[in-house]
């Protein structure tokens, strides 16, 4: 019996190329690896944004609107849902002049439990060591 | 010559467009470009905002990114697809896309 834990960090913007996304549906994707895994083993995923990343986690955005895409705000709601832990760099969003007030915090619509939450680059540092696989994107 | 260039990222790994210097330039910010007009990194507005040139941000990529017209430099002109069709037909003998 082990807990294999996954790491995904974003550190890219979003839209202008697949990454962003790619690393939130494959933490998503960790929730439906069971049926191959020994009974009793488990992945975990958990994802942190930092650098450019944090720009993906902007609220209101309008993909579906303009370009008929699903946002990466709207993945990062099904990620909550799914109670994947999300964090933000606190540092990097300072950075850009955006506060917590700017971001996708939670998917209360749509039952989930979990909140994104904006922590300083150590704590994300501390879990970064906690992981048995860290994957950028 | 009238240019306009498109500048579709946030973190240039080219310097053409400092080497670019026609008789009129328009730098057009789509897709991930229209970051240069609404971030300011520790309180600076971005760099090419510098430049002698007209600027224009892209309404349909902006909202995407979910940042609000209001968030704009006041430098920038907020343009929509049509209104770039216009702009490229009227205005600018060229286009470069970098």
């Amino acid at each position: 019996m082990a807990t294999t834990k996954l790491g995904f960090i974003v550190q890219r913007p979003p839209y202008k190329s697949e990454n962003p996304k790619l690393a939130l549906t494959h933490a998503i994707a960790t929730q439906s690896v069971e049926v191959y895994l020994n009974e009793g083993d488990m992945v975990t995923a958990d994802i942190a944004f930092i650098g450019d990343g944090v720009l993906n986690c902007k609220k209101d955005q309008k993909a579906m609107d303009y370009y008929g895409l699903t946002s990466t705000d709207q993945h990062i709601k099904m990620a909550l849902l799914v109670d994947i832990n999300i964090w933000v760099c606190k540092e990097d969003l300072e950075k850009f002049g955006l506060s917590e007030d700017d971001l996708v915090l939670d998917a209360e619509e749509f039952g989930a439990d979990m909140t994104v939450n904006v922590v300083p680059y150590s704590e994300i540092s501390k879990k970064m060591e906690e992981m048995n696989h860290l994957l950028f994107f | 010559m009238k240019l306009a260039v498109f500048v579709s990222d946030y973190r240039m790994t080219v310097d053409t467009l400092d080497r670019l210097s026609p008789e009129k330039m328009g730098i057009i910010l789509v897709q991930n470009g229209v970051y240069h007009a609404t971030l300011k990194e520790n309180g600076t507005p971005s760099s090419i905002l510098n430049k002698s040139a007209e600027f224009y941000a892209l309404k349909e990529d902006l909202e995407t990114r979910g940042l609000d017209t209001s968030m704009v430099d006041s430098k920038v002109k907020v343009i929509t697809l049509g209104e770039l069709v216009d702009l490229m037909f009227n205005d600018y003998e060229k286009t470069a896309w970098i």
